[in-house]
């Protein structure tokens, strides 16, 4: 080895990164680079990809580029990078997160043209959740909500002959459901991930008149939340719930579903959003999930389950050119124009992978579709849900929860400790984060 | 290798010793080469077969249509020119770099030098979670962010490899140096004319690692590359397939894309691993 | 001398100022910022100086500090299985390799390093398959020995030790390498002499084959507890440092504080103590094996 192929080679790689710095440089002096941060997969990508270049069509000048990241690097991707020089224009959150991005002063007030959009195109609830104090902050779109999914055949074979509709009854069909020798559980707990753990916790709790928090005060240690911690304690003990049967993975997927989607777990509390997944899992067999409401507890007045939204958010730190831009194409996206028979294009979108849109426009236009049996037994709990609360601190706090609910599922604490210990840590949690 | 250490009791060894010994050899290779084949197999499965409990191991019709799906969703030449690039350039900076600074620490005598090389050591041992957060304001401050150059920059130079080089080029002897410098050659002509060629191995071995360790490198690039697609790597593109994780059905299209992102490095093992053992062997890496 | 000195620097800059800058620099960042309360997602001048706060607050009985002290102890549980299962094995193929003379050891050693070069998502990816409870080959394999199916991954029992299989799997060609590099260096002739004094089998391995080996085991240790400190990938894409947080490491878990929450002073303060932590274990390797020789 002599020194020309050594320099050679070092001097065409500083060339080669020289250019490439170059060459990026050169792509961001276009007129306006809008770009839009998401979680979706790729072929939901490349839907957001052709309404971008049908609105390119009437704004020559404005260029919307996609950027996607998965689901588990959404927010470590938001955290360190929004507000930063060339970090995303747009960017699609869960609206857990807002309150911490407009406090630091990271997220664009919408102009009051969008705003009024907003206000008066979706649900009072709905465009609350995209608000913090009153301000609007981006475009609800996707809007979640539990419900019990159920195999309509195990239930059969275990000759139950309708949904379960107090705690009462659905503690009787786990304990029917399940089959020690089939491998068979009766009532699916999914752990190791924040959301998919608490949001079924929230919901039961929902249901027997409890709450998450109130005021802005936990209250995890209310009788109607420690019934909600006995019962899944009772449930683990009688074998009718398996914990290892419930892991997911970081795209929110893994046994717990594939145990579902096999036959192997008759009940399990999950949102409408999975139905793409449990499609893709199930073929024709998809045939068999029914949806119902939540069972109601002894101290509950109704069904209620728990709801949560996604929205779109615009970066404080981007030019003026580019968030003009970018409520422009917001408003267009999302509005009655862009999309067919009068929804948005956003709409088409969402649909497209099962979920259920939020303006009310869009749920006109998709009346048809969401009349098919899984999807209409989700719209029909929407009215009674009750919104995920969002306060600061709203992560750490789910994750606290998580683990004491996780703790009771693999026997590491009673469902007192587990009560008592939440409410102290949650307590903590959201006295920090409101200082 | 020649001198090759005999087992102790090799000479009277008897035969069911050797045929233990060979049993258990040939059960390490299949333990530790089982994930990868099962990996390949897997990517030639239908989603069918994938779905089958209990599995199926060998595909009954191998199929490449998992390897077209993963084309259709990620930019896989896209990706793998960006990895190219990302390891390539990488790789040649710190080869450039360390030789320099292993030479240097090697062969001059100044003050502070057991200070500075005592430093530059310990950043070996610096996990890189500690630094990410105000490396990765560092890197958006200077305009890096999103880019490839933001990648690479700050992994030119590295402990690992002074140390390397330090330790080879401590074995020259002086006089060879000494009799170029009397002949007029700039210390620049030292370092890539006599010394680079003597430590060709030992070169070989570094820029075996430095490629692997940075085309595998996952946290870095994620962080500075804010979702821009156009500038991923092989690595980040495949994490993009993990929203098909779900359930057994795609997981053929799932170790498609891992099977594709192992072969560049694996392949390049192939070429160059006999200079690695053999730098690992010579050198004082293991601490002579 | 002059002359010296310039080529000195120059030799020098390019490598130093980078590790300065891109290296040094950041870490002077993260142990000021220890010292402050500052939200990750604003600049580094809203950063407020609170003291040791933070550091009261991660050895704390509140939930910041369980979770701290627990990603603690699952580090360290971490490190020292895999440690423990990579050393040892390392040794046995090792001498397999180089000293049992069997045909094929090349190939042998050839596969057992290939892993090595295996990208890490890759490695998880795969394992996450082959540890699936109902589809997975492992628990079929287990089957046909009679063995009944594993929650692996799905246990706090179980998912930690499977991560370290994981890592084993990955790590032992590379430490294999390194061993039989060892190996090479302990010259025939002792053996030979020991052999003449009547040593056999055992006694050889203990007071020949180990002894000579040390430093090359404890080279071993330094680079397998480095390697394991830094385990993210696996943790990040499979278990998201679940169930009950049994796999919940502190790269994973500094990440998910500093970065998820914005708590940037908090994961700051959990980034030094990891660095000082690292810095007393190594030190104390180091030192025990120095008291050993002078022995």
């Amino acid at each position: 080895m002599t020194i020309r192929p050594l320099m050679g080679l070092f001097l065409g790689s500083a060339m080669a990164a020289f250019t490439s710095v170059a060459s990026l440089n050169v792509a961001w002096a276009e007129d306006v680079t809008v770009s839009f941060l998401t979680h979706w997969p790729p072929e939901t990508v490349a839907k957001l990809e052709a309404a971008a270049a049908t609105y390119a069509k009437d704004h020559p000048g404005v260029k919307v580029e996609v950027r996607a990241v998965p689901f588990g690097d959404l927010l470590t991707t938001l955290r360190s990078q929004a507000g930063q020089a060339g970090g995303p224009t747009i960017a699609g959150i869960y609206d857990l997160w807002l309150p911490e991005l407009a406090r630091d002063k990271l997220v664009n007030a919408a102009p009051e043209a969008n705003a009024a959009d907003v206000t008066t195109n979706w649900p009072k609830g709905v465009a609350t959740a995209a608000s913090v104090g009153g301000t609007v902050y981006g475009y609800p779109n996707e809007i979640d909500v539990y419900a019990l999914n159920y195999n309509k055949k195990l239930f059969e074979e275990a000759g139950i002959k309708e949904a379960p509709k107090t705690w009462d009854e659905f503690y009787a069909a786990a304990e029917k459901l399940t089959n020690k020798d089939k491998g068979q559980q009766g009532f699916g707990m999914i752990n190791s991930w924040a959301a998919g753990v608490v949001h079924p916790f929230a919901s039961l709790l929902a249901s027997n008149g409890g709450a998450l928090v109130v005021d802005g005060k936990p209250q995890l240690d209310s009788e109607n939340a420690k019934a909600t911690f006995e019962l899944y304690e009772k449930l683990i003990k009688s074998g009718a719930s398996v914990a290892t049967m419930g892991t997911a993975d970081a795209n929110t997927t893994g046994p717990f579903l594939d145990n579902f989607v096999s036959g192997k777990t008759g009940m399990i509390i999950m949102a409408n959003w999975w139905e793409s997944a449990l499609k893709a899992g199930m073929g024709d067999r998809f045939a068999d999930v029914a949806t119902a409401p939540i069972p109601v507890g002894p101290k509950g007045d109704g069904p209620h389950s728990i709801s949560y939204s996604w929205m779109t958010v615009v970066s404080d730190g981007a030019s003026d050119a580019e968030k003009k831009a970018a409520w422009d194409f917001l408003g267009w996206f999302n509005g009655p124009t862009s999309g067919e028979n009068g929804a948005s294009a956003m709409g088409d979108l969402l649909q497209s992978m099962g979920i259920l849109p939020s303006r009310t426009s869009d749920v006109a236009a998709f009346a048809e579709r969401l009349k098919t049996p899984f999807l209409a037994g989700y719209v029909d709990v929407l009215s009674e849900a009750r919104p995920f609360p969002t306060v600061l601190g709203g992560q750490e706090f789910t994750e606290s929860l998580q683990s004491h609910i996780e703790a009771v599922q693999f026997g590491k604490e009673t469902a007192a400790e587990a009560a008592a210990a939440a409410q102290a840590d949650a307590a903590a949690i959201l006295e920090k984060a409101a200082q | 290798m020649s001198a090759r250490g005999r087992l102790p009791a090799g000479a009277a060894a008897s035969t069911g010793w050797r045929a233990f010994l060979y049993l258990l050899m040939i059960a390490i290779a299949v333990a530790s080469a089982f994930p990868l084949v099962w990996m390949v197999l897997s990517s030639l499965k239908t989603p069918a077969e994938a779905m089958q409990t209990p599995p199926v191991w060998l595909p009954a019709t191998p199929s490449l249509d998992a390897y077209q799906k993963v084309n259709e969703l990620i930019r896989v030449g896209r990706s793998f020119a960006n990895s190219a690039l990302i390891a390539g350039i990488t790789t040649a900076g710190i080869l450039v770099t360390s030789l320099m600074a292993g030479y240097a620490f090697a062969k001059y005598r100044f003050r502070y030098r057991e200070v500075l090389f005592a430093i530059t050591i310990a950043t070996m041992f610096l996990p890189p979670i500690v630094t990410l957060i105000p490396l990765y304001r560092l890197v958006g401050s200077i305009g890096l962010n999103a880019s490839l150059a933001g990648v690479i920059l700050p992994n030119l130079a590295n402990a690992f490899g002074i140390f390397l080089m330090r330790q080879f080029i401590a074995g020259m002897p002086d006089e060879l140096l000494e009799a170029a410098r009397l002949d007029g050659a700039s210390e620049f002509r030292i370092v890539f004319q006599i010394v680079a060629p003597a430590v060709a191995p030992a070169l070989a071995a570094l820029a075996l690692f430095a490629f692997v360790y940075h085309w595998n490198s996952y946290l870095w690039p994620l962080t500075v590359l804010q979702g821009n697609s156009d500038n991923y790597p092989i690595v980040i593109s495949l994490s993009r397939l993990l929203s098909y994780n779900r359930s057994a059905v795609n997981t053929g299209l799932v170790m498609a894309g891992a099977t594709l992102a192992v072969l560049p490095p694996l392949i390049l093992f192939v070429f160059l691993q006999r200079f690695f053992v053999r730098t690992i062997t010579a050198s004082g890496v293991t601490g002579q | 001398m002059i002359g010296l000195r310039k080529s000195i620097f120059a030799m020098l800059a390019p490598s130093l100022s980078l590790i300065a800058l891109f290296i040094l620099v950041p870490i002077a960042l993260t142990i000021w910022l220890a010292f402050t309360k500052w939200s990750v997602q604003t600049p580094f001048s809203s950063a407020t100086f609170i003291g040791f706060d933070n550091f009261r607050e991660i050895f704390g009985s509140t939930s910041v500090g369980r979770d701290f002290k627990g990603a603690m102890i699952n580090t360290a549980l971490y490190s020292a299985m895999s440690i423990a299962l990579i050393l040892p094995l390392s040794v046995v193929f090792g001498m397999l390799i180089h000293q049992a003379e069997l045909k094929g050891a090349n190939i042998l050693r050839t596969i057992l390093f290939a892993t090595y070069m295996v990208p890490m998502i890759a490695v998880a990816l795969v394992f996450s398959k082959l540890y699936s409870p109902t589809e997975g080959p492992f628990n079929q394999m287990l089957a046909w020995i009679g063995i009944g199916p594993q929650p692996w991954l799905s246990s706090p029992d179980t998912a930690l030790v499977s991560v370290v299989l994981l890592n084993v799997w990955q790590q032992v060609g590379y430490f294999t390498i390194l061993i039989i590099a060892g190996l090479t260096q302990i010259p025939q002739s002792i053996y030979e002499a020991a052999k003449m004094d009547g040593a056999r089998g055992p006694a050889l391995f203990g007071f020949i084959t180990l002894p000579l080996l040390k430093r090359t085991l404890l080279f071993s240790v330094v680079i397998a507890l480095i390697n394991a400190v830094q385990v993210f990938e696996p943790v990040a894409l499979i278990t998201q440092g679940g169930p009950v947080g049994s796999t919940n490491v502190l790269t994973y878990h500094i990440r998910r504080v500093g970065i998820e929450r914005a708590q940037g002073g908090l994961g700051s303060a959990m980034s030094v103590t990891l660095l000082l932590a690292l810095v007393v274990t190594v030190t104390a390797v180091f030192a025990l094996a120095r008291r050993e020789e002078r022995r």
